[in-house]
């Protein structure tokens, strides 16, 4: 035991040491984005909004999205319910996911870093590194949940009770527990800290898949996935507290599991040979824009699947979007107005949101070229005989097509979806979707020109443009209930263009932006052929 | 013989800080040129100007007469450079990297490529991420000695090789200096730059402080002297050119003037000579003349 252990209690004091800032960002980010928005459903609940929302959430695509309710009549939908029921899933996953790259940092990371070897010349057990990192996360989960349970508790809801607030809290902190087991067996199983990220990652997106088929079609079977023991508690309505009690022993199993592989493995090997890798490169590698695809590929694919989602998301609700929205008045503002019919002017608003989120796209593109300088990929590259004009523009280029295709799928989906979910009553047609999101074509091409911008003269400011992405997104969302004075909307570059399809195209806006973009590119080329390259330096 | 890189004057400021402040030297065609200096002395500085990556502040820099900041296109498609550091992309094999460069930069030799993974013993199907520092290193390497460049920019170029990486690093280097083409070699292993450099640059806060072949700068420097006489050697103590004498018994050791050497053996005769061993200054010797205060 003590060959195994020795000092763990050391390293965990360490971590806690090393950690704390992580560790206070983790408990109030996840602990205020899990509890804190009882008000804001507090809002949604007044008038009809508990009935309308409870015929919205059965429909199967959102039972698929956020999970069943036991309620059984809209009438017994309490605020309570409603919130478990739309929040508990996705906390329960953000706390899983965190603790995953968190335990993985710990253990397989340090390994990678050469940091484990250092340490374990010293008189520490062989496991004590992996132990002291477990009871460092399963501390920081109670954290969690006492945290969550007081913030909901403290804002005196009839329907949100102390036991239904502390078992939410739990259900989100054992979910974190639970995704720590699993980092922990893949961080032994897995040879590097990326494929052990990775997998565990993979894992949990498995499981939540499968349980959005078996939630959809028999409940039940959803309770033998451990992530069913999370939400499945239905805090505030039937407080089923074993559930916990199977995700603890099943977290026990696990993490002995990972200890036993541990213990029988050399450091920095891993159970699964490493895959081997091309010898030499594909054709389609072997150019500026081949490389920029390939580093690009993970952040491009992943966020055109986001865009798929949420375009299908919002398209669901087109069905009921009548019920929906008139039962409740914070919808209503954000949503209607008057002289159109209610889903041309739902489209119109959802339109904006969705497409300024079409546009973290690009802009990641454009910041990937300035991170790949500062880490030094490019030096060898340098002196050949690419331009920097072919670094700059091909960057450009790939932001640029992949807002065009964002757009598509953001829009396609959404008008997909929503034809299908109004069925024969449909008022607008696929290509009143796309005209509609491709009328924003400009803001994405302005939010690219600012990267670009920045890119050029002011790289380190490169990050600030997502600042007032969500800056706009904001005042996009927000706008219609706030009642902004004009000028003080007309800071977030969307609030120029017409919404269509409530609103007719505007031609010269649609133009004007889009010059001042294509500028903004131009003046960023200019910065960038006549910079220093910043390397390390 | 051709002048393939001209620097003249070169400053650099970054901010306040004065990183060159008078970087003048040469390198010709068929030779290699070895660059040293300590840490943070302006070694990689000048060789990110030299390729055009950052923008002089002022003098005169040129490769194969052109500007190296408004010619930088022209220049690169003939040369070939290894950064100190080389940082790949996690997710590519070292082949699929090779392969890269090797078309990124034109040209390039496939049998050249084969031959160079073989000698330098590198896995081209593992993912970069999985390679330790010496093996990025070879991947560095491999790629800029499978092109065909008349310049060779090395910047610490074997950090991280084992013994045996060096030694075939530089039995490369020596087969295409013999092919004519100029090499700037920036090292801080001073036994490398010593076998392959026909002439050192050594730089110091941003000022070059000697240039010359070896012969040249050990002309310079003290030789080490190890003496055994008849007669009393104490009496070589008093010599001119005779430096940190230390005397056993009746043998000394001292470093001498090179240019004191016929006097000091002069002296030395009429004490009967016993046995007369000279050591010319190592590179290191000179490098540490110049960094000890």
């Amino acid at each position: 035991m003590k060959e195994k252990f020795a000092r763990w209690d050391i390293l965990f004091l360490q971590y806690l040491k090393r950690d704390w800032k992580k560790i206070i960002v983790w408990v109030l980010g996840l602990g205020l984005f899990s509890a804190a928005y009882v008000p804001a459903f507090e809002e949604i609940a007044k008038g009809k909004g508990l009935l309308g929302m409870y015929e919205t959430l059965q429909n199967p695509a959102m039972i698929s999205m956020v999970g069943p309710t036991p309620i059984e009549t809209a009438t017994d939908y309490t605020l309570g319910a409603m919130y478990s029921h739309e929040m508990l899933l996705f906390c329960g996953l953000f706390a899983m996911i965190i603790a995953v790259l968190h335990v993985i940092g710990h253990t397989r990371k340090e390994e990678d870093l050469g940091l484990t070897e250092l340490v374990r010349s010293f008189q520490v057990g062989r496991q004590a590194n992996a132990l002291a990192t477990i009871i460092e996360t399963i501390f920081i989960n109670v954290l969690l949940a006492l945290f969550i349970g007081g913030v909901m508790l403290s804002f005196g809801v009839d329907t949100i009770t102390p036991e239904g607030s502390f078992l939410f809290g739990a259900s989100v902190g054992m979910a974190g527990v639970i995704g720590a087991g699993i980092a922990l067996v893949m961080a032994q199983i897995m040879s590097t800290s990326s494929g052990a990220t990775g997998s565990a990652l993979g894992i949990i997106g498995l499981l939540y898949i499968v349980r959005a088929g078996t939630d959809v079609s028999n409940v039940d079977l959803s309770m033998i996935n451990p992530l069913g023991w999370t939400y499945l508690t239905y805090p505030f309505t039937e407080n089923n507290w074993v559930l916990l009690i199977f995700a603890l022993i099943f977290s026990i199993i696990v993490v002995i599991i990972a200890f036993a592989l541990e213990g029988a493995r050399d450091m920095g090997a891993g159970y699964l040979p490493q895959r081997e890798g091309r010898e030499r490169a594909k054709k389609s590698l072997l150019s500026v824009h081949g490389l920029f695809i390939k580093i690009n590929k993970g952040v491009i694919i992943g966020w055109l699947i986001a865009f798929v989602i949420m375009g299908a998301a919002y398209g669901s609700i087109y069905g009921d979007m009548q019920t929906f929205l008139e039962s409740n008045e914070m919808m209503k503002q954000m949503f209607m107005h008057s002289g159109v019919s209610i889903e041309e002017s739902f489209t119109s608003t959802i339109m904006m949101v969705m497409i300024g989120l079409v546009s973290i796209l690009p802009i990641a593109i454009v910041n990937k070229l300035f991170s790949e300088e500062s880490r030094l990929h490019l030096s060898q590259l340098y002196a050949t005989k690419v331009t920097r004009s072919q670094f700059y523009w091909t960057s450009i280029g790939l932001a640029i097509i992949a807002g065009l295709v964002g757009i598509l799928l953001a829009a396609g989906a959404l008008g997909g979806t929503a034809i299908t979910a109004m069925g024969d009553s449909s008022t607008m047609n696929t290509f009143g979707f796309l005209a509609a999101g491709y009328n924003f074509l400009p803001s994405v091409l302005f939010f690219t020109g600012l990267a670009a911008l920045a890119l050029g003269w002011a790289p380190k400011l490169g990050k600030v443009v997502y600042v007032y992405l969500g800056y706009s997104f904001v005042l996009n969302y927000f706008g219609g209930i706030l009642d902004l004075p004009e000028w003080f909307s007309k800071t977030a570059i969307q609030s120029w263009i017409p919404q269509m399809p409530m609103e007719d195209f505007d031609v010269p806006i649609f133009i004007t932006i889009t010059v001042i973009s294509i500028a903004f590119m131009v003046i960023g080329y200019l910065g960038y052929s006549r910079r220093d390259m910043i390397e390390g330096a | 013989m051709t002048e393939i890189v001209k620097v003249q004057g070169l400053q650099k400021k970054f901010g306040k800080f004065q990183a060159l402040s008078d970087v003048t030297f040469s390198v010709d065609a068929g030779e290699v040129v070895g660059f040293i200096g300590p840490n943070g002395a302006g070694k990689s500085t000048t060789i990110r100007t030299l390729l055009g990556i950052i923008k002089r502040d002022a003098g005169n820099v040129e490769i194969f007469g052109k500007d190296v900041w408004k010619d930088s296109l022209e220049i690169h498609k003939r040369i070939s450079y290894v950064p100190g550091d080389v940082s790949l992309w996690g997710s590519l094999t070292g082949g699929e990297i090779i392969d890269l460069f090797l078309k990124l930069h034109g040209g390039g030799d496939k049998q050249k490529r084969d031959y160079l993974i073989k000698r330098f013993e590198l896995d081209p199907k593992k993912k970069a991420k999985g390679y330790s520092k010496g093996n990025r290193q070879k991947v560095g390497l491999i790629a800029a000695l499978s092109v065909d460049s008349d310049l060779y920019i090395f910047d610490e170029p074997t950090s991280g090789l084992d013994p045996l990486m060096e030694a075939i690093f530089q039995e490369e280097v020596e087969k295409i200096k013999k092919s004519g083409k100029a090499i700037l070699l920036s090292s801080h292993i001073l036994s490398e730059v010593e076998r392959l450099a026909d002439k050192v640059v050594i730089i110091r806060q941003g000022e070059i402080v000697e240039t010359g072949t070896l012969d040249e700068l050990r002309h310079l420097a003290r030789s080490t002297v190890t003496l055994a006489t008849e007669g009393d050697v104490t009496e070589m103590a008093t010599v001119n050119g005779v430096f940190d004498f230390k005397q056993k018994d009746n043998q000394a050791t001292f470093s001498a003037d090179n240019q004191y050497l016929n006097d000091i053996l002069m002296e030395a005769s009429k004490l009967g000579v016993k046995k007369f061993e000279s050591v010319p200054p190592t590179l290191e010797d000179l490098f540490m003349r110049h960094y000890e205060g």
